[in-house]
Order: structure tokens, then sequence, then C-alpha cells
């Protein structure tokens, strides 16, 4: 007689209603019930019972928990027939989350060893852990922040000493000691507590305005009883009380509330200095091209504080976008200025990365001039001139030149509607190689700065000519061309430099690929976007492609520029947008060959779809 | 009802919760009355250092039971399931003292469950030394009446009890799930307790 089916059917009916366990044979759910321990887990005893000494899978069976990061921001919440614990399980690192309960509750201990078990005997049981990882890392990651400003203590902002007069002083008496101390308010103070503060504005309201003799007590005109905040206090505590009274002033106390200085809004708005979207403001209103460049120069290190900080990484691409178009509109404003009003209609666009708001630190220049089909000839000089300056200036602002040539001070990118459309034509036509480059890049662009109808009347006669199947055939062809550095038996193919180091090139060999399978499933269609994401967003309106395959494209994309910007940050010694695989984790590994195999079974499909009769 | 601690225990430290071995116990009866009645069915699962551990869940039938049909609570279990899987009784006691030894024995009202085996466990001479006995029940019953005058009989029900806790719901009423949702109980009380770290067994019994 044996008894080791004394498995508990309510538990067992619970672990088998869960994700994984419901897609995997019955066996597992056993085996999860027959090993795994019990615990009631509260506030109170979390500390004794979940110690780090033993790694395990959690399961909720009830209560609540949050899951919460270094930085003290929520993760997640985990309610019933919630997961944590699998990626320390997973990569074998430190647990870097914590747990604060909300409602107490049962969780479900399983050990390393028996989870390690399951995901050697179930290959799906892994890959759904991996899966909620990566999942994680995604929503995650990008979450985490350095200090922010906001977070700062008011302590470390405030204007250090209180300039304070007695309630006995008079007007005048306030205005003089606010003179001498050069400060914009006064606090008034009884028996050294808190009792009003007189402003620059309350000066000039309710003494010069209303006439009143400034020899009067300055107790008339100040605010009784003011809002102030405590030193401990953070920023944004300071920031939304200032907002909420609409008040530029707040008193800062000490626990004994005895007036320690005064914090004011522009204190708080020096502090957003460093923020970027700040900067592209700046830009806008530099008063000249070396102004412009100077500003440029804190591009990167503006970056590297900010990259952990934005919750979605195609944000930075976004931003980078956002600061070159800010820099090539502002230059073309001070060339204006310099050199007077253009003689004919214009506007900038870009391509590329920068059309498609996916720019890093290391994307070069792709942008042109669209100029009125009325201009005369020597009028074009102007525009070589401005094509000339503009970029110029980008490159002294960190923008590399494009090693094809593809900017504004080439004149092949200067033109009219006309003869630009007459330069597509010819690519859509006769698909050379060269033609075919050329597509990939013109194909993705974006109106920046000037005359937009000219954009629109280029985009409207655009999506009307007739693309052909020769066309299409030769785009995906060309997509089919480069492969996935993947081996036979899903091994990494490196490439190698002169110092024989072994790296992955994720921009050509990844990145670039489901850019181009985005490209041409959004000309198919004729979604008129340039941005990746937003074109596979648009493609789930058409039946061209599933919404499977869209999502693991929008996966790997993800998953790729993410890897992509943490090795710029980093700054390794290796070829820009290149990784060595050794320098990852075994998960981030085997996350690279998931994403490296669904591209390429993506690209098979498009040659399949696009390709067939001419292969 | 006292249950009192072997006098050698006073001595040593006192044993501390988190480092203790419990074994929670639920019988499946015929009847109330331990002269009268029969037990159908025992189960028990351990808690080692404040965890249960699934694996050592067991669950027995007593194959000498006599007046199934008569029992008054219906268990679900039939005779032809007893006949396939059932065992002797002094098997099954033995093999629960052997678990029960030198640990702490945890019931849901223990009156009833300890009145029975300690009636089989004279009967078949099986010496049996638990450290000490919880009573969940008890112990809900203390907690209760710190905070409200008097506590009804249907407020002390297994089922109620785990309510108050949030515990989820069992649909199985048989002594394993029974033992489990008790030890469960326990774990909830003890963690609900304002001091954490010194929970002495003496704080539960």
């Amino acid at each position: 007689m044996t008894h080791t089916h004394s498995a508990v059917t309510d538990v067992l009916d619970f672990v088998t209603q869960q994700l994984p366990f419901s897609t995997l044979p019955a066996s597992c759910a056993h085996f999860f019930v027959n090993h795994a321990k019990v615990v009631y887990i509260t506030s109170l005893n979390q500390a004794e019972l979940l110690s780090s000494e033993q790694k395990y899978l959690y399961l909720v069976r009830s209560g609540v928990f949050d899951l919460v990061d270094n930085s003290g921001e929520v993760v997640t919440r985990l309610g019933e027939g919630d997961y944590f614990g699998y990626p320390s399980l997973l990569t074998g690192e430190d647990i870097q989350n914590h747990l604060e309960v909300q409602t107490g509750g049962l969780i479900f201990l399983l050990p390393q060893e028996d989870f390690d078990f399951l995901r050697r005997e179930y290959p799906a049981f892994e890959q759904h852990f991996v899966r909620a990882h990566k999942k994680r890392l995604l929503s995650s990651h990008y979450k985490e922040r350095g200090r922010g400003w906001s977070e700062r203590k008011i302590s470390t902002l405030m204007c250090r000493t209180a300039v304070t007069i007695e309630p006995k002083a008079s007007v005048v008496e306030a205005a003089k000691t606010m003179h001498k101390a050069g400060v914009s308010s006064v606090i008034i103070t009884e028996n050294g507590q808190l009792s009003g503060i007189v402003t620059d504005r309350d000066l000039r309201n309710r003494v010069l305005a209303a006439e009143l003799d400034p020899h009067v007590s300055v107790t008339k005109v100040m605010t009784r009883d003011p809002k102030f905040i405590f030193e401990n206090n953070r920023a944004f505590a300071a920031l939304h009380l200032m907002l909420k009274h609409n008040i530029h002033h707040l008193p800062v106390l000490n626990e004994e509330r005895m007036p320690l200085g005064m914090v004011t809004s522009t204190d708080l708005l020096r502090q957003q200095k460093h923020d970027p979207v700040q900067l592209i403001g700046q830009i806008y209103k530099a008063n000249s091209h070396q102004e412009v460049v100077h500003l440029a120069k804190e591009i990167p290190a503006l970056l590297r504080g900010f990259s952990n900080t934005v919750e979605d990484i195609s944000f930075i691409g976004t931003l980078l976008s956002g600061l070159t178009d800010a820099m090539t509109s502002r230059l073309t404003e001070l060339f204006i200025k310099q050199q007077g009003e253009p003689p004919c209609r214009f506007c900038w666009i870009c391509f590329g990365s920068q059309a498609r708001e996916e720019q890093t630190l290391h994307s070069d220049q792709d942008n042109g001039l669209i100029v009125s089909n009325s201009i005369l000839p020597h009028q074009r000089a102007y525009f070589a001139k401005l094509g000339e300056f503009v970029t110029g200036h980008l490159i002294s602002c960190g923008i590399k030149a494009c090693p094809g040539g593809i900017m504004a001070s080439n004149e092949l990118c200067r033109g009219t509607v006309d003869e630009w459309l007459m330069r597509f034509d010819q690519w859509c036509h006769t698909p050379t190689p060269q033609a075919m480059l050329n597509s990939k890049i013109f194909f993705d662009r974006r109106f920046i700065f000037g005359d937009q109808f000219l954009y629109q009347a280029l985009n409207a006669q655009l999506n009307n000519m007739q693309k052909q199947d020769i066309f299409f055939a030769a785009m995906a062809t060309d997509i089919s061309a480069n492969s996935v550095p993947m081996g036979l038996f899903q091994q990494f193919k490196l490439q190698r430099d002169k110092r024989k180091h072994g790296y992955l090139d994720l921009k050509t060999r990844g990145v670039a690929i489901v850019n181009d399978l985005a490209r041409i499933y959004a000309l198919k269609c004729g979604v008129a976007k340039a941005n990746t994401q937003a074109r596979l967003e648009a493609l789930k309106a058409f039946s061209i492609l599933s919404k499977e395959d869209i999502y693991n494209l929008q996966d790997c994309w993800r998953f790729l520029t993410q890897l992509r910007f943490k090795i710029q940050i980093e700054d390794l010694d290796l070829p820009p947008n290149c990784i060595n695989p050794e320098h990852l984790s075994s998960l981030e590994r085997h996350q690279l060959k998931e994403a490296f195999h669904l591209i390429k079974q993506a690209q098979q499909a498009c040659v399949f779809k696009f390709a067939r009769g001419s292969l | 009802m006292r249950w009192l601690l072997p006098s050698f225990m006073r001595k040593e430290r006192e044993p501390l919760w988190l480092e203790s071995e419990l074994v929670v116990v639920d019988l499946e009866l015929t009847g109330l009355d331990p002269n009268q009645h029969e037990i159908v069915s025992v189960a028990w699962v351990e808690i080692n250092r404040g965890q249960v551990a699934l694996q050592s869940a067991q669950y027995r039938l007593n194959k000498g039971v006599k007046d199934l049909e008569q029992s008054p609570i219906y268990h679900g279990i039939s005779e032809p399931e007893i006949e396939e899987k059932g065992e002797c009784l002094v098997q099954i006691l033995t093999a629960l003292a052997s678990a029960l030894n030198t640990k702490t024995l945890v019931c849901h009202n223990a009156f009833l469950d300890w009145g029975f085996l300690q009636k089989h466990f004279i009967q078949y001479d099986i010496s049996v030394q638990p450290k000490c006995i919880i009573d969940t029940l008890k112990l809900e019953k203390k907690r209760l009446l710190r905070a409200q005058e008097a506590v009804r009989q249907e407020q002390l029900t297994l089922p109620a009890c785990r309510a108050r806790y949030g515990l989820p719901t069992y649909q199985n009423h048989n002594a394993l799930s029974d033992a489990l949702a008790t030890a469960e109980l326990l774990l909830a009380q003890v963690g609900h307790l304002d001091t954490q770290k010194s929970i002495k067994l003496r704080n539960l019994v």
C-alpha cells in the first residue's frame, strides 16, 4: 500500500487551474503539490518566514502583496494565482525586490531544486517563467529611477538662512530687510514661531497699489498663518502645495516649527534644469548656433541620467529625435535671421532612424529639403547654403554626417516636390540594390520644419503611386539577404573585430530586420507612419499579419532596443550597437536567442509572401 | 481540560514556535462518543518551522469500521473504497504515533479527536508522547473573547474560523482537507499574534 497520493484535492485543484500547470500534464501539478510548502505571511512574520537563504518559487493562494523594488516603487501587485521569486531562480542572482504585505495570506513555496526539476522536465514550464520574467523586465526596468529631483528633501533645496522680522516692524522696515538680504520675501515671527509672510507681490498689491502708508505695521499687509513646509518633506510636496494654492514662496520649518528658510518656485524650477524636455525648450530659444551646439553637448550625460527613468525605452528614441528636430529647426531660424528670408517655400524632412523616432546616440544624419515647384534656378543657391549651414552645425552638435551622403548639404537631397517624386518613382520601378537601399531610408520619412503643405503634397502623390509586385518582391529579397546571427543548433554566430573579440551586431542583424519587415508590410497596406512600433500597431487592423506575429515582432523590437541602449550607456569596449553575449546573463542570452529565432521566422514568412514568384 | 507538559520539559529552554515541529491531525468519525463510535479515517500533515510540508500529508482509511452507514455525518466514503484502500486501525495509529512522538499535536476541537485517539492508543497499547497539544478552536475562542463578550458555537467551526482570516473555502470535507485547513488556520492565527520573534509554543497551548 502506498500513500504517496495523499495530495490534498483542494490544493491540487487550485494548482491545476493556474498557468502554466493548466496547460501541462497532470503529473506536473502533482509534483508541485507533493513538493510545496505552505506558509501564512503577514507583515509581522514575513522577515522570519521569507528569509532569502533558500530560494523558492512563490505562488500566492490568498491575500494581497505588493512587490516593491529597491527604490521603493511598486513593481506589481500580487494576488491569488500570482507567482514571484522566479527571476532570482532563473538568473541565479540575488532577489532584487521585496514584499509588502497588504493583506496577509497563504503562499505556496516550491524549493529551487524542485523548480529546476520542473524546468528540465517540462519545457513549457520553463518557457512560461522565462516569458513572465521578460515581461517583468520590460515593464519594470525602465521604471527604475535614480534620484529624481522631486524626491529630494526640501532641506537640500531651500535658501539656508531665514530672513525674519518682528511683528512690530513697519512695512518700510520689511522692504529694507528684503532689499538688504536680496530676497523676494520675508518671514514675520512671533516668539520664534512663524506668524506671517510678506512677499514682493504683497508690497506691490497691498501697499503701493492700495496707496497704503508704508509706515504701518507689517502685520497689516502680511499673509497670516501662511502655508509652510517641513525641512524633511520632499520637493514634490512643495511643488504640489505651490501649484494647488498658486503661491511662489513657502517658509520651511523644522520639527519644532521654527522657520529655517524659504523655498521658492524658482528654487524648484532650477532643479528641473536637467530635464531633457526642458532642454528641447532651451534649444528652441537659443540665440546663436554656438548656443545650440553648447546645449547639445549636454545630451549624452543627460541621457545617462535619464535612461533608467523612462518607462518605455522607445521614448528615448522619440526624445533624441525630438532634440534633433529642435536643433534643425532652431538652426534654420538662425540661418534665416542671418541670411534673410528664403526666396520660396521650403521644408525640412528627415529619413531613417530620425523619422522612425528611433534615434540613438550613434545615429547619423538623414535629412533633406523640399522646395516649392516654382523655384527659380538662381534661388537654389540659398538652399544649398542653408543645407550646408544646418548639417554642418548638426555635426558639431554630435550628430554625425551620413556616410551615404543623405543630408541636405547634398544636392541629391534637395529638390522640388516633383523632383523628389521622380526619385521615388525610379526606385520603385527599377529595383536595383542601390534603389532598395534608398527605399529603406527614404520610405521612412517625417516632416520637421517649414512649409508643411510641401510635405503633404509629396506624401499624397507618393501614396497614389502604383507600387508594383516587383518592387515588393525585390524588397523582400533584400530583407532576406540579411540574416540573424544564429547558426545551427541555436548557437550565436559571432563577428570578430581586430582584437578577436566576438560580438553580435544588434542593430543591423536584429533591429534593422524588424524595421524592414514593418516597413514592407506598412507600404503594402498603405500605413502612413514611420515609427516601427506605430506601424506594427497600425498593422493590427489589417489581415496581412496575424496578431501573434505582430506581438512577437513588437516584443523582439523592444527587447533588442532595450539591450542596445543598455550597452550604449554602459559604453563597453565594442563597436557601436554590438554586444558580447558573454556579458549577458544566461537569461538574457536565452531571450536573445528566442528573439532572433522569431525574427528569422517572420523574415521567411515575408519572403514567402512577397518574393515567391521571383525566387 | 488540561494538557500538562511532561515535567522534564519544564527545565528546558522554552520551545519557540518557529523552531517547533507539529503534527496536525483530523479524524472522520461515525459519532461523537469515543466509547460508542468509530474512527473512519485519520489524516495528518506536518508543520515544520512555520511551514506546512504538503509532502507529509497522510490520509488513511480504517478497514475495520463496522458502522459506516449509521454515521450521522456523511463523509463521502463508500464501503468498496474502504475495502480497497483501507488498512487496520492499529497500523494507522502506529504510523500516526511515530509521526507524533516528541512533536506537538494540533487539532481543531482537540477534545473530540484526542479523546478518540487516546482511547484507541490505550486499547492497542501504543505509547505516544506528544510534546503538547494545540487546539485551534480554543485559540480562536480565546482571541474572540478578548474582543467580545460571548462566542457562539457556530462562530468556531473550522470554515467560520478560516473565513475570518480570509483563507480559501475548501470544497472537499474529508479528513485530509480538514487537517490542512486546520494547519493553515493555525499559521494564520500565529501570523496575527502581535509579537513574532519570540512566540513560544506555550503561548499557543
